[in-house]
């Protein structure tokens, strides 16, 4: 396979990927729907957008939630706690999704460990992307502005 | 030209054929789409960069997020909320898969009958991403005319 060949398979994998998933997002953030845009607010989905586009590792994705989820605790919001407990999870589960797809290239390339993260990394900036959408799609600014 | 060739090319051109038949058929309800938008605050710009958006992404995904997320900003209800104008624009969109299964549908078996009625290997082995691709092309059909409507009928408005 050719590297031109090698990465237009590769982009429409994930496109497919990510128009399938879009629907798995949008189910997590109605799941959660109760926590938003108060407790969880759009500033916080905004930040997460920027960590997820800005990232150069998996781990500091990890990080980022962690430190959210943390947070959330030493404050005793437990339900908010929770949110990035989930979400953590969710987008550590897309690790398996990125073996997965990678293994369909059927390419020397994908055996990297550092394809394999740049690849979940894509796939979390995703599933974030859709996150972000519907939360604020259902929570439109004005509510957070009104509470 | 082998045959598998053979019905690669009659495949191609039975899409063709029905995604411009769909994309007629698109006209009409794009307008309407597109004379509700003209009594919101959303200028040219604005509706071509949804056109834009979708003629350069690959995805469909990609197009409803950005309309959620103009939804979603929409405070004072004035742009893509106005009247929930970007909900329906949201669910048309997303209705569109339905079109996009039955072309494909349709596509292969006019693929079999060129086989002489025998659902063929290669029937089976269509690209499975085929229904997601279609679906972005009947997007940006859908688009292509709702902001053709839209400049036109602006137009008209500030003349």
């Amino acid at each position: 396979m050719s590297d031109l060949e090698y990465w237009l398979k590769r982009r429409q994998k994930i496109a497919a990927w990510s128009d399938r998933w879009q629907a798995e997002a949008a189910r997590f953030a109605d799941s959660h729907r109760d926590l938003l845009p108060k407790r969880i607010t759009n500033t916080q989905l905004y930040s997460l957008g920027n960590v997820v586009r800005s990232a150069r590792r998996y781990a500091d994705i990890e990080r980022f939630i962690r430190r959210q989820a943390e947070k959330a605790e030493r404050t005793g919001r437990l339900d908010v706690q929770g949110y990035w407990n989930d979400l953590k999870d969710a987008l550590g589960k897309l690790h398996d999704e990125a073996q997965a797809l990678l293994k369909t290239l059927l390419s020397p390339r994908t055996s990297g460990r550092e394809d394999l993260d740049m690849l979940h990394r894509e796939l979390a900036r995703l599933y974030v992307q859709h996150l972000i959408a519907h939360s604020l799609y259902w929570t439109p600014v004005k509510e957070e502005s009104e509470q | 030209m082998s045959e598998q060739s053979v019905q690669e090319v009659a495949l191609r051109v039975a899409l063709e054929r029905a995604i411009a038949r769909k994309s007629d058929e698109y006209d009409r309800r794009a307008r309407e789409y597109a004379a509700q938008l003209t009594r919101t605050k959303l200028d040219k710009t604005q509706v071509r960069g949804l056109e834009t958006l979708a003629i350069t992404t690959d995805k469909v995904s990609d197009i409803i997020d950005w309309l959620k997320l103009r939804v979603g900003r929409d405070s004072g209800r004035e742009r893509w909320a106005k009247e929930g104008i970007g909900r329906d624009l949201v669910n048309e969109l997303e209705w569109l898969r339905e079109d996009a299964r039955k072309i494909v549908e349709d596509a292969r078996k006019i693929v079999d009958e060129l086989r002489g009625g025998e659902h063929t290997a290669f029937a089976q082995t269509v690209d499975p991403d085929l229904e997601r691709q279609v679906h972005l092309r009947l997007c940006r059909e859908f688009l292509k005319h709702l902001t053709a409507h839209f400049e036109y009928l602006k137009a008209e408005r500030e003349r």
